[in-house]
């Protein structure tokens, strides 16, 4: 067992232990290495102002292998074990910019200066990815999708788009090849072989090497939390509701990084992120991908997990609704399944039993003669958390679509866990009858009026989403 | 091509210093702010025994250890620290200091506290109801409104609500107050207003103004919100430091920043209007009501610019403007961009969209029919100011052509008659924004100008760098009169034992003023660089005293003139160089010569070592006035602003008919910003104005429970535009214009009036509304912002009815 993690930082080994693993890795840089060109803003995860990059060698299951940003506001300092880090404050090689840094000052995307760094971040991973796919243009789409993570209140914008269009990709240098040595890759690969257990009076960390062990783990520590990316619960430690103890991090576990599609069936291991998902399953099924996209910022994304995004059992989570439509199945201790459909208890209560572990999740990819679609509204389009969003998956009897063989109609921001509309279903399979089954569709659910939406805003939005669906799948003549 | 920011090259790697960016030192200590959670109450008991049995937890500071505890920029109301009553939900009542933010932060959920709930007013029509106002019923009169009104083929009554608007600057307010010898206080703050926090905090300290200093270096963002709300955050820190004579650092979190601080001012007002049946308006009638807040912070002055931007673009004969500030339990509302001019704007631009709609016109016919113009003396404001240098006119025929509006329009109303799930709309609005502090004395700047011996310069002023790119242009204006490169001159942190009893860094007008002060200083000493050069033509080169181990073989150079006695930075000033031309000699390239004399051109840094050697001052300090301001505001009558910055924008959004979620297609905007002195600076001012615009007409919504407690308090629900709001086509082009002859360099401010362009957006949601069936005869009602929902209740108002029940 290791009593440090080991992560790099801009090059150089760090080796951190009790004292500071259960820091935001935003306070970290800035007050226990001066390396302030990371700012910190919302502490929510949704400026982007903390932006920093992140290389996780040891994601075995992806392709994706280079740089991206990440909030590091929101990421304890424990879970960068075996990462490879590189802030702003690095790019600039002796007195040469980076080409994003570059752009950004031709073509004035800095006002105020605050949120500069995490825009250059993000331009930076950008730069990563397109190096790592040997493109070598950028468009704009691309541009602002990378930017999506990041707010900036003085420019509006535009002058930082234009950056991204004229960054030289020919003249820029990969951050990897940069700061990613082979001496990096051996002591991380050698670290990935050992379990991590750091032990202090206010904090501990157990990173297991093996389901058994994690298992084990909690069966002795029952009050400890199992931690993804702490991109949920690093807000609620920066707004000082809880204080992040005790942790239990899979991330040392090979199996749980396993992403793979046989026979239509996808599954994913508990630490499969929100990216990598995306990247897995962009063709085979565009409808979730595109989804994905208004869904968070690829600062979440790229560590978010989706077995998180489960766990969480948020009533607003945006994967629960399109999961349920698929019919997806919670792998639980590598051993057992739980249908996801029941799989939601109540307000953030899910059937995990105490001592139990998400281990993965599967689901089958929409058959074909089916329509399957995913519908969100929120304040703002993109990185807006949803009023509510809408999922359905419908396989018809026949191409002419006028009767239904199943249907699932699942949907989030109505109740107080993600919801199955069981009833319209049944309905619809009998009769599909649009005008009747709305009446069923509008007393399965009686949401909240909150800050982001009304009550009858959202009453609305489900029948209004529930019959384009039907318009755009052709079902209705 | 345009210089980049000056700073634009540290901020991308990082190293640009904000003041949290300052190293910690070993003794400093964090302060948290304890506040109200209620919107009227009296303290009954509040007990900090658990907070101090924390871990790390110093001391607790309240209002009895204030010297002064009240301030306020207008009038003295507002407690720094609220003792026995606090008055609005964020009222900060309490300093937990602790060796750790974190330490502080948790300490502060261990107050215990018992309020007893007064009465609260939460509304403006509950304040009307009850009275609670903030300063007298204000009123700008012309013509006769009552008779033109009732003579008036056409009126139209209505009322426009508009909620607040969070400024989100992206560095929260922060300060670092360092405690000196002998009992002095350093300030390190994010503040647009360096001398009023130095005064605040000396007064909260029982200081004379001697014994505090504020620094500003840059802030991560201004836009108003920290022209007089930094100050009491500054007190704080001070506080702290003066009593436990260690660093204090105070860095609000974003969800307390936005809970604590005020936002731009909810209107609502009221409007009669009487036109004829081109929509040429005869008589307009406005009430204007804003709300103020728990305190009066700047609202009073706020509401005078709403009711001098009342008319935007527009000649109306007949006008009466009324405004009255009300009082309620909300957070002291404050400057933000447009400061009230916004509110004005918006009203009369909805009041010209619903006269167009009820005249079955196109509103751009309307705009046309009633704007200022130089014919018929349609030229005269409300508040009986002549409008010098319109370009109205030309700026809507060249907008109107650029943007294609015409073809557009006729593509829209046939898109709408189709089958779509979306419906669009379009609007053409224009700015016509008035620049000057409508309060007269705050018209006055000061600068430093330092050249040192090795020629390199030094700028000091009372502007402060919140991204605008004020410093940028100081520095190019000041180098470029000596003919030098920008990198020769580094502007310096503002001070105020540099620069006292300046003004705050707002209404767009940092660059006027402290620009306007910094060339005046800069030419005093070029007026003796130019003197000792011209001198110099006849002395040998041998003889110099840099040539001599600094003594000269021949008598010091006494200048016969060392001093210039010029007030306005134009007078004597090309136009096109922007350079004075009553000097001797010519500074081009770091090089002083004569035009009769080319081949004795001495190079600008040996100049200044032989002004040096000849005990010639190389700094000076001036000051500058705008003149020509005479507004007085008993009569509402008079010249409150030199000059006007005018603009337009056509924006085309698309509604989506199931959702209500608004999407920007397209926007145009041509702006008059007469002679720019760095283009580019002044398009990302235009860029960044609209779009945090659109998000005040669109997205941000400022929602509060019923203690009027902000639970919108984070970008995770207060959602201002990102990248992918930016409009798919967004042109920005500026006017050419050479016949502005006021202004330093005859240049325009451009920091607010651009953010008034983004009305457009919300007329254009309107103007796709009045294309359903349902608005043929009425006029959709949607607030500022409208939201998704807002609109969706707009178009499907039936449905609404069914499930609000």
């Amino acid at each position: 067992m290791r009593n440090k993690i080991i992560f790099y930082l801009n090059g150089k080994r760090q080796e951190v232990g009790s004292d500071h693993a259960g820091m935001m890795l935003a306070d970290y840089l800035r007050y226990e290495k001066n390396l302030t060109g990371t700012k910190i803003v919302c502490s929510e995860g949704d400026c982007g102002a903390c932006s920093v990059l992140r290389f996780f060698p040891n994601a075995q299951g992806t392709d994706i292998q280079n740089y991206q940003p990440i909030n590091s506001c929101i990421t304890v300092v424990a879970n960068l074990d075996g990462s490879s880090l590189v802030t702003v404050d690095a790019l600039k090689e002796k007195t040469e910019l980076h080409v994003a840094q570059k752009a950004m000052v031709q073509c004035h995307g800095s006002q105020c200066g605050f949120c500069t760094p995490g825009f250059v971040i993000a331009l930076t991973g950008l730069v990563e990815e397109k190096l790592a796919k040997q493109e070598t243009s950028i468009n704009p789409q691309e541009a602002k999708n990378c930017m999506t993570g990041n707010l900036c209140r003085c420019t509006g914008y535009k002058p930082i788009l234009d950056a991204a269009l004229t960054m030289d990709l020919k003249e820029a240098e990969s951050v990897k090849a940069r700061f990613f040595s082979e001496h990096q890759s051996e002591v991380l690969n050698e670290a990935f072989k050992t379990g991590v257990a750091l032990e202090s009076d206010d904090f501990s960390y157990s990173a297991p090497k093996t389901i058994k062990a994690a298992l084990d783990y909690l069966a002795a520590n029952p009050d400890a939390r199992i931690v993804g990316a702490t991109t949920d619960l690093g807000v609620v430690h920066n707004k000082r509701k809880i204080t992040l103890t005790k942790l239990l991090s899979l991330h040392l576990i090979p199996e749980l990084y396993e992403m793979k599609i046989k026979d239509s069936t996808v599954t994913i291991g508990a630490r499969v992120t929100l990216t990598e998902f995306r990247h897995l399953i962009k063709d085979k099924c565009p409808e979730l991908a595109n989804y994905l996209d208004v869904f968070a910022s690829p600062q979440i994304k790229n560590i978010a997990t989706v077995v998180g995004n489960i766990a969480n059992a948020s009533p607003i989570g945006d994967t629960p609704p399109a999961l349920l439509a698929l019919d997806a199945t919670v792998l639980i201790n590598g051993s057992s399944e739980v249908p996801l459909s029941k799989f939601f208890l109540g307000y953030r209560k899910t059937a995990l039993a105490a001592g139990e572990i998400i281990t993965g999740i599967k689901f089958n990819l929409p058959k074909e003669h089916s329509d399957f679609r995913l519908y969100k509204n929120a304040n703002r389009k993109d990185l807006d958390i949803s009023a509510i969003n809408l999922a359905i998956h419908v396989e018809w009897n026949n191409d002419n679509k006028e009767t239904i063989k199943e249907i699932t109609i699942a949907s989030g921001g109505v109740a107080a866990t993600p919801l199955r509309f069981i009833r319209t279903e049944d309905f619809l399979k009998k009769n599909f009858d649009i005008e009747a089954a709305v009446k069923i569709l509008h007393s399965e659910f009686k949401p909240l009026s909150d800050v982001r939406a009304s009550a009858a805003y959202r009453h609305i939005l489900i029948e209004n989403f529930f019959r384009r669906f039907f318009v755009e799948c052709g079902g209705v003549k | 091509m345009s210089l980049p920011h000056d700073s634009a090259h540290t901020h991308v790697t990082g190293e640009s210093e904000f003041v949290d960016d300052r190293p910690k030192l070993h003794n400093e200590l964090f302060v948290d702010v304890f506040y109200s959670t209620r919107a009227h109450a009296t303290i009954k008991n509040i007990d900090f025994t658990e907070v101090l049995n924390c871990p790390k937890v110093v001391a607790v500071f309240t209002g009895r250890d204030v010297h002064h505890n009240l301030w306020g920029t207008i009038f003295k109301d507002q407690p720094v620290l609220a003792v026995d009553k606090v008055q609005f939900a964020g009222e900060p009542i309490a300093l937990i200091v602790a060796e750790t933010m974190e330490a502080a932060q948790r300490a502060k959920q261990k107050v215990i506290i018992e309020y007893v709930d007064l009465d609260s007013v939460l509304t403006i029509d509950e304040a009307k109801k009850v009275k609670s106002f903030i300063g007298d019923r204000r009123k700008i009169e012309r013509g006769h409104v009552d008779e033109e009104m009732k003579k008036a083929p056409h009126q139209l009554n209505g009322k426009i609500l508009i909620q607040g608007h969070d400024h989100f600057y992206l560095e929260s307010q922060v300060t670092i107050a360092y405690p000196l010898e002998d009992g002095q206080i350093e300030i390190h703050s994010s503040s647009q207003h360096p001398t009023e926090t130095q005064h605040v905090v000396a007064h909260a300290l029982g200081l004379p103004d001697k014994d505090v200093v504020c620094q500003v270096k840059r802030m991560g963002g201004g836009f108003g919100g920290k022209e007089s709300q930094s100050a009491p955050f500054a007190a704080m820190a001070a506080l702290a430091a003066q009593k436990l004579k260690r660093p204090v650092r105070l860095c609000l979190t974003k969800d307390d920043d936005m809970i604590m601080t005020g936002k731009r001012n909810p209107f609502e007002n009221l409007y009669h209007v009487g036109f004829d049946n081109q929509g040429r308006i005869l008589a307009l009638d406005f009430e204007l009501y804003s709300d103020g807040g728990a305190y009066a912070d700047l609202s009073t002055s706020i509401m005078e610019r709403a009711m001098l931007h009342s008319d935007n673009a527009y000649y109306l004969p007949n006008m009466r403007v009324t405004g009255q500030v009300c009082k309620t339990n909300h957070h002291p509302h404050t400057a933000f961009r447009g400061f009230g001019g916004p509110k004005g704007v918006a009203t009369i631009e909805k009041v010209i969209e619903e006269i167009a709609h009820k005249l079955n016109l196109d509103p751009l016919e309307v705009r046309k029919i009633n704007l200022y113009s130089d014919k018929d003396n349609r030229n005269v404001t409300h508040y009986g100011q002549l409008f010098k240098n319109n370009c109205l006119e030309r700026l809507h025929t060249d907008l109107e052509k650029k943007c294609d509006y015409k073809n557009r329009r006729l593509e829209i109303k046939k898109y709408n008659q189709e089958d779509h799930h979306f419906i669009r709309g379009m609007s053409l609005t224009s700015v016509k924004f008035g620049i000057s502090f409508t309060t007269r004395f705050l018209n006055q700047a000061n600068a430093l100008v330092i050249v040192h011996n090795d020629g390199s310069l030094q700028i000091a002023t009372g502007a402060t760098e919140m991204g605008q790119g004020v410093n940028a242009r100081i520095s190019q204006m000041v180098t470029s009169e000596l003919g030098l490169s920008r990198d020769a001159a580094r502007v310096m942190p503002t001070r105020t034992d540099k620069n006292a009893n300046t003004s705050p860094t707002a209404a767009s007008s940092g660059t006027d003023l402290n620009g306007a002060a910094a060339l005046l200083a800069v030419r005093k000493i070029k007026k003796r660089l130019s003197e000792l050069a011209f001198r110099l033509l006849d002395v040998p080169k041998e003889k110099w005293a840099s040539k001599t181990a600094g003594i000269g073989t021949q008598e010091e150079i006494v200048l016969s003139t060392p001093n210039l006695d010029v007030n306005d930075p134009n007078e004597g000033a090309d136009w096109n160089s922007g350079k004075a031309t009553y000097f001797e000699m010519q500074f081009e390239d770091g090089w002083v010569f004569h035009p009769d004399h080319l081949d004795k051109k001495i190079e600008f840094k040996y100049l200044v070592l032989e002004a040096y050697l000849n005990r010639i001052s190389l700094s000076d300090y001036s000051f500058y006035r705008i003149p020509g301001i005479e507004f007085n505001k008993l009569t509402g009558h008079g010249d409150a602003f030199l000059y006007f910055t005018q603009g337009t924008a056509c924006t085309e959004v698309s509604l989506n008919k199931d959702t209500g979620e608004v999407k920007v297609l397209r926007c145009d905007i041509l702006m008059d910003l007469g002679r720019p002195v760095n283009h580019d600076l002044d398009i990302g001012q235009v860029t960044g104005a609209f779009i945090q615009g659109l998000g005040w007409v669109t997205t941000e919504n400022l929602v509060y429970n019923d203690q009027g407690y902000l639970l919108s308090h984070a970008p995770s629900t207060y959602k201002i535009p990102s990248v992918q709001d930016v409009p798919r086509t967004f042109n920005v082009e500026l006017l050419e214009n050479d016949e502005n002859f006021m202004n330093v360099r005859g240049t325009k401010a451009v920091g607010e009036p651009p953010l008034l362009l983004a009305i457009s957006a919300w007329t254009a949601i309107n103007n796709a509304l009045t294309y359903l069936p349902r608005y043929k005869t009425s006029y959709p009602e949607i607030k500022i912002p409208a939201t998704n929902e807002r609109v969706l209740r707009a178009i499907s108002p039936e449905k609404f009815q069914v499930w609000d029940q």
